[in-house]
């Protein structure tokens, strides 16, 4: 019935006179300006550890990043999140004698310990006067923290209580079994731990965790905007350079695998789909990373890209479509998220895999090519515009052992890429047969859609 | 006395570059925002703010036309008609304008909230006559077929489906707290909107919306980045100038009564497995010593790691891992412009009691009463002032923008931005201690609790 009515209405609008106007033409803009990275400095000292300071902008902050290379990668399989406990006891303070959220509130800055898959990080954003004196504070909470064991249950039970909470949002299910289907022996692939996990922690594992993990070689210290230096150097040199060595980085590298296999969570009444659709891809550090890049970006990783253009501006099956290529240590994943109306399950799907198809059978036009490396072009100069952007693309070479040439030429090498590259790369790596899917959705109304769809026997959870 | 001075020196000499064209000093603002004011002849409000930080620009148009003030029948009808200005205007079809700023390699969004609608785009310096042509284009009417419309209707219902609908405290408690908070049925109806309404609405909504609120004098324009403050001027001259102005209608009584008892409401949510609560006070008027005061007190209670709630709420008695608050969670305190909350929210587990949960509240806010130290201001003062200078550089120049805006439409004064550290350290203990008896009463307030209908059901794996 909508159908017919919708079909009805697009004849009426279609049907009535065009406009016979010419339409005005936008005015193109003047030459560009250049863009460089910001001027950094960076010092090496005998332990390992590296400081890089770079002067930026006009406000008057100052961001302060420790990021050590170790992260929930450096967890076992029965100590997922291990690395998240200790950074949320690291929280708690030092054994320096005062109290570190008092002092550093009185900079205008906050205490984050943060772990992602690859770094910890210690994290301050604070008013520039007091840069020196917070990455004091910082650096006390790195190399004595106290690790109080009064706190640990508390902390747990906030941590049980985060992961129940989480895990009840379709977009979490999803990504814990996709992760988990893509990378079965690996922490990437350990997204969650189980409640019981996390009670079984004590707080010399943590502490073991820390020893066997935390150290120099490991640690680079960021400092980016308004900032005395000296006063900086002063503080490293005294707190930092004189900290042991610790072990080299060690990054275990996966072996992803993906053979179509189809999941379906059930979540019963969900008026949405949440559907997660990839697979292994290349990594930074392979040749074809940033042809790839492009290639992500032309198929669903912008707004004006191809499945966003199809499945949002032209169907409305869905408001927040998004394909993305994640970069893991020497691997890559490539994958379609996005939460569909539950009756449109299988026609997104099938439009998705048409438009990796599409191009997988015919290049671009350079037009639409020429676009999307104009648009790249333009976010390499904003992801590098903020500190916290700097201090990311400088993190992004040394978690990847890349040279510095990568950053700097990128912008060149983004404009090499041609039609004919972004069509091999589609051949070469998203190849629809062998994509994992996962969907979160109400099995009954969506589990014939998806056999429809994909022609393969669909397996049930829950 | 010696840190201020020193921060007060280097200033000096970080805004040398671009303070020529400021005429006016500010006597203890140690950062000093540049502002060029002024209208066009049709009422478009303009606000240059230049900062060579980095070659590229901000341009963001703001109407004065929010959420609150939708027609009655048509909840959600301010957030679609949003979708609808990037549908096509004379000179750019469907996808041409989000195509436009992509090539040209920018990016840009829109997005509706309690008093404007705004729209913007950061894009390398050198495009930015690109830029206003399209956004005086789409300022000069639209060109809208019903296809495109549903198409988007669609796109706003799985929106609604994706934040609210399909989630674990959808909605809560940034949507659903105005809906029990006000009383007045512009502050209290669902702004995302009824899934029915949305269908309803139409073509012939689309135009009268347009050509109601979407002109000149209704609307502010930003540029922040790195341009040229003159060659902008005569581009603004010349896209925007010859736009007629309309007759804007003048705005509904949008006051709420003052509240004089606890409001107390549950939520069933049968897809969250945790209880969560949110209580808010409701807000002083805009601009008065006492609002200042709530924005400190707001520092005092709930910002950042010392926070008094976050002390005892969290590492003294671990009832929850974070509590989230604010004034306005659709923004901040500056960018609103009528009733409003000052609130916080938090999940807790299924075997702590209500009960608990507000007397630990309580108690916070009873040794807050009268209690209120210089030292306690001044720190609060300390992290205001670093949250404000975050934002005058969040976003490549978007939340200098939003400030000069929202200055602009609600207060004909952007210059505000150089004078609010001013206003904020007037305030005090005395004001201070005032502001939390008239308006930190549990008299002011509202709470909402989620009920988990799924709280039997804890599985996680």
């Amino acid at each position: 019935m909508k159908t017919t009515v919708y079909i009805f209405l697009l004849c009426l609008f279609m049907a009535l006179p065009g406009n016979a106007q010419k339409k005005e033409m936008p005015p193109k803009g003047g030459e560009p300006k250049g863009f460089s990275l910001p001027e950094k400095e960076v010092i090496n000292y005998d332990n390992g550890l590296k400081l890089v300071l770079v002067p930026y902008g006009s406000i008057p902050k100052a961001t302060i990043n420790i990021t050590l290379k170790t992260g929930n990668i450096n967890e076992k399989e029965d100590e997922v999140w291990m690395a998240d406990l200790l950074a949320d006891l690291m929280e708690e303070g030092t054994t320096k004698g005062y109290d570190v959220k008092q002092r550093l509130a009185g900079m205008g800055g906050n205490l984050n310990v943060g772990v992602g898959t690859h770094t910890t990080t210690l994290n301050t954003n604070v008013l520039a006067d007091f840069a020196p004196e917070a990455l004091g504070v910082l650096s006390d909470v790195l190399v004595s923290p106290q690790l109080p064991q009064s706190e640990l249950d508390r902390l747990k039970n906030n941590m049980k209580r985060d992961i129940t909470v989480s895990l009840s949002r379709p977009g979490s299910q999803a990504s814990k079994e996709f992760f988990g289907e893509i990378f079965p022996d690996h922490p990437y692939g350990r997204i969650y731990p189980t409640t019981e996990m996390v009670d079984s922690y004590t707080l010399d594992e943590l502490k073991s965790f820390y020893n066997a993990n935390f150290g120099a070689q490991r640690t680079t210290v960021y400092v980016v905007g308004k900032f005395d230096a000296d006063k900086v150097k002063e503080v490293v040199k005294n707190q930092l350079a004189g900290w042991r060595k610790g072990p080299k980085a060690d990054y275990p590298v996966a072996n992803p695998e993906s053979d179509g296999a189809v999941t379906i969570i059930d979540r019963p009444g969900a008026p949405q789909s949440t559907i997660y659709y990839g697979l292994p891809v290349a990594s930074p550090s392979n040749d074809d990373y940033i042809a790839l890049d492009v290639t992500n970006s032309l198929l669903g990783g912008s707004f004006g890209s191809r499945i966003t253009s199809n499945i949002r501006e032209d169907k409305g099956y869905t408001y927040s479509p998004h394909s993305s290529l994640s970069s893991y240590y020497k691997t890559g994943l490539w994958y379609e998220n996005a939460d569909v109306t539950t009756e449109f399950t299988g026609a997104s799907i099938d439009e998705i895999k048409k438009e990796i198809v599409r191009l997988q059978n015919e290049a671009p036009s350079k037009e639409e090519l020429q676009g999307i490396q104009n648009y790249e072009s333009g976010i390499y100069v904003l992801q590098n515009s903020t500190p916290g952007g700097i201090i990311s693309q400088l993190n992004f070479l040394d978690v990847h052992d890349l040279p510095e040439s990568f950053l700097v030429n990128k912008v060149k090498n983004i404009n090499a890429v041609t039609p004919e590259q972004v069509q091999a790369m589609t051949k070469k790596y998203i190849k629809p047969e062998k994509m994992t899917l996962v969907i979160v959705g109400d099995k009954e109304k969506i589990k014939d859609q998806v056999q429809e769809t994909i022609k393969k026997p669909v397996e049930k959870k829950q | 006395m010696r840190k201020t001075f020193m921060l007060f020196l280097m200033l000096g000499i970080i805004s040398a570059g671009f303070s020529q064209n400021e005429s006016q000093k500010q006597k203890t603002s140690e950062f000093n925002v540049p502002v060029e004011y002024y209208k066009l002849d049709n009422g478009l409000k303009v606000i240059l703010s230049p900062d060579k930080t980095s070659p590229t620009v901000v341009v963001a148009t703001y109407y004065n036309i929010g959420f609150r003030i939708e027609p009655k029948d048509r909840t959600g009808f301010a957030h679609l008609f949003e979708h609808m200005m990037f549908q096509g205007s004379q000179n750019l079809g469907k996808m041409e304008f989000i195509k436009l700023v992509q090539q040209n390699g920018g990016i840009l969004n829109g997005s509706t909230r309690f008093d404007f609608t705004n729209y913007f785009e950061v894009v390398p310096s050198n495009k930015l006559e690109t830029m206003l042509w399209a956004e005086s284009d789409r300022m000069k009417g639209l060109d809208i077929t019903q296809d495109n419309l549903t198409n988007q209707q669609g796109v706003v219902k799985n929106e609604v489906r994706v934040n609210v609908l399909n989630q674990p405290y959808g909605g809560f408690p940034w949507l659903d707290m105005p809906q029990y908070a006000n009383s007045n049925w512009y502050n209290a109806h669902n702004f995302y909107g009824d899934l029915k309404d949305l269908d309803a609405a139409n073509l012939e909504d689309v135009e009268k919306f347009f050509s109601t609120y979407y002109a000149p004098n209704n609307a502010a324009l930003a540029v922040v980045g790195d341009f040229d403050p003159a060659q902008a001027k005569e581009w603004i001259k010349k896209y925007f100038g010859k736009i007629p102005s309309a007759n804007v209608p003048p705005k509904p009584d949008i006051s709420e009564p003052k509240q004089e008892k606890e409001k107390v409401f549950v939520k069933n949510d049968s897809l969250a497995n945790k209880p969560a609560i949110a209580i808010a006070y409701n807000m002083p008027e805009r601009n008065t010593p006492e609002y200042y005061a709530m924005g400190l007190l707001d520092q005092i209670l709930v910002e950042g790691d010392n926070a008094l709630l976050r002390k005892k709420l969290v590492d003294e008695l671990g009832y929850t891992s974070r509590i989230s608050g604010g004034i306005n969670y659709l923004g901040d305190m500056f960018n609103y412009n009528g009733p409003m909350q000052l609130m916080f929210d938090f999940t807790y587990d299924n075997e702590t009691s209500k009960d608990q949960i507000i007397t630990a509240v309580d108690e916070v806010m009873n040794k807050l009463s009268g209690g209120i130290t210089q030292e306690m201001l001044d720190n609060a003062i300390v992290k205001m002032r670093s949250q404000l200078y975050d934002k005058l550089g969040s976003s490549f120049g978007l939340g200098r923008a939003d400030l000069l805006c929202s200055f602009a439409l609600f207060d004909d004064n952007p210059s505000r931005i150089n004078n609010l550290e001013d206003h904020f350290r007037k305030i005090t203990p005395e004001i201070m201690n005032k502001t939390i008896s008239e308006y930190l009463r549990k008299t002011n307030r509202t709470i909402l609790t989620v009920n988990p209908l799924l709280a039997d059901n804890e599985k996680t794996n």
